[in-house]
């Protein structure tokens, strides 16, 4: 392989195609792995609780969730997505994006919650006890003494939730969902450069969870100062 | 802190309303059934996306082109699906699509588990099956004996992955690869000495890659072999003599080869050949 020739290559497909990398390929994969981790971490925290809670029954079903979908790849689970959830529910009329969205958020939801269930146990069950006994009840203590702490454990692994998202969106192109990856295969598809492409879209890939991971640590930084 | 936190959410539900509003305007308001295809529109140039195109006009091809002509004589509103390969049968085994359009063979496996169409002509682009190799190393290879010991790269479920088995010397290993496009990297890098591709893929892959040609082997193809199908939910059997009918019209007014050389055109084989052999290098 001639490496001029490549580069030459490299350039040509980025000035043709650099709005279906740059524009849709990544207003999709952000928008994708923003509503999954949005949603993801709503449902998590729900099950975050309903797992900590005093119900055995839902415990045991959350178990089950958790493990499940954290035992299975996730290419399975977006097939499972687009194929039975429509079939299951099909008064919804998902469209290709939102079923492969629910998949994720699925998926996702999953993981925040062990996220959020070890946040929280991670705060020393003495800070609880102290506050029961200055008469807080137990609601009050978890809001008020123990989960402001607990966010300084989540908010960071939060985000890097939201990079593994952003990496885990480009299983969404086995669909055509319209993300980064689906710009390489739409892209390579015509133009039969699958090398180039896959540097192209590599290196946008590579931008964004290095931004976020930044952001992420300086999150982190900031939060043990509090 | 605080206030950090509020942008970020108020970004998440400004960007899921965003998304929200994107779906509402896509239900249908007109009454006309929808005849659902899928395709893997990644195979220049039975389909492949126009990327300066949006929505469901951004798909073209050969394939995209029979599709809308089937969707109109059924009277029927097209809805292409786009997928990867093998999730389109799983898509009409799932009766989620009802006709799998894409470039699919006539196997005796498909045969077991769907409803096959009758057959259409893709110019010659399955008529003849190639294998292509580094273009330095085209001239060794002849016969299928010539791959004896040799890796060769096919796309998995598909025609050239049989084609293989059946024409390749048996210490051949036939490496399988998700999609075309896997395979053509595997044998930029040297992965494998060679890819099994029908001849018009063949054709598109070179145009771009110089440093990969056509080998002097050409499979032996059975004519059952040679077209393409349009796959089927095996419960479909009403629209299945529906949809014949209307291929056996298209072959009676001789629709194919048109629309084979117009999505030639489109994918830019050609002109993107005569650019290959510019002394220049520069394509465009």
């Amino acid at each position: 392989m001639d490496f001029i020739d490549f580069f030459e290559k490299f350039i040509k497909v980025l000035v043709r195609y650099w709005d279906v990398f740059l524009i849709k390929g990544v207003s999709v994969t952000l928008s994708l792995s923003a509503i999954t981790v949005f949603f993801g971490t709503i449902f998590g925290t729900l099950l975050a609780f309903g797992k900590m809670g005093r119900s055995r029954l839902l415990r045991w079903i959350i178990t089950a969730f958790v493990e499940i979908i954290r035992g299975t790849p996730s290419l399975l689970q977006i097939y499972v997505g687009y194929f039975i959830v429509p079939l299951a529910l099909p008064f919804l009329g998902l469209s290709t994006y939102a079923s492969v969205a629910v998949a994720l958020i699925i998926n996702s939801s999953a993981y925040v919650s062990e996220v959020i269930r070890s946040g929280i146990q991670a705060v020393d069950k003495g800070q609880t006890e102290a506050a029961r006994s200055l008469g807080l009840t137990q609601a009050q203590a978890m809001i008020k003494v123990v989960l402001p702490q607990a966010v300084k454990n989540i908010l960071p692994a939060l985000g890097n939730e939201f990079i593994t998202i952003i990496k885990e969106t480009s299983l969404a192109s086995t669909f055509f969902a319209g993300d980064l990856m689906t710009s390489y295969l739409t892209v390579n598809g015509k133009e039969f450069l699958p090398l180039q492409c896959l540097l192209i879209v590599g290196i946008i890939y590579f931008i964004l969870t290095f931004i976020l991971g930044r952001g992420v640590h300086a999150l982190e930084r900031r939060l043990s100062h509090d | 802190m605080k206030k950090m936190m509020v942008i970020a959410l108020a970004l998440c539900m400004v960007l899921s309303i965003v998304a929200c509003a994107k779906q509402a305007d896509k239900t249908n308001d007109d009454e006309q059934p929808v005849l659902k295809v899928a395709l893997s529109p990644d195979f220049s140039p039975m389909e492949f996306v126009d990327t300066s195109k949006e929505g469901q006009e951004q798909f073209v091809g050969f394939d995209v082109t029979l599709a809308k002509h089937i969707a109109e004589k059924l009277n029927m509103k097209l809805e292409i699906e786009p997928m990867s390969f093998d999730a389109c049968q799983v898509a009409v085994q799932m009766g989620t699509v009802d006709l799998g359009i894409s470039g699919f063979s006539w196997t005796k496996d498909r045969a077991e588990n769907y409803l096959i169409s009758d057959y259409y002509i893709a110019g010659d682009n399955e008529t003849e099956q190639v294998i292509i190799v580094p273009a330095d190393k085209a001239g060794q290879y002849s016969k299928a004996e010539d791959f004896a010991g040799l890796k060769i790269g096919a796309q998995a479920a598909s025609l050239q992955e049989m084609l293989c088995n059946e024409a390749l010397p048996d210490d051949t290993s036939i490496e399988l690869f998700k999609d075309i496009n896997v395979a053509v990297v595997a044998l930029q890098t040297g992965k494998v000495d060679g890819v099994a591709v029908a001849d018009g893929n063949a054709d598109a892959i070179i145009a771009n890659n110089q440093d990969i040609a056509k080998s002097g082997f050409q499979f032996d193809v059975d004519p059952k072999y040679e077209n393409n199908v349009i796959l089927l939910n095996q419960k479909d059997e009403e629209l299945l003599k529906k949809v014949n009918e209307i291929l056996a019209d298209c072959m009676a007014n001789d629709l194919y080869s048109g629309w084979y050389e117009e999505a030639k055109a489109l994918a830019g084989i050609d002109t993107a050949k005569e650019i290959s052999y510019g002394d220049d290098g520069k394509a465009e």
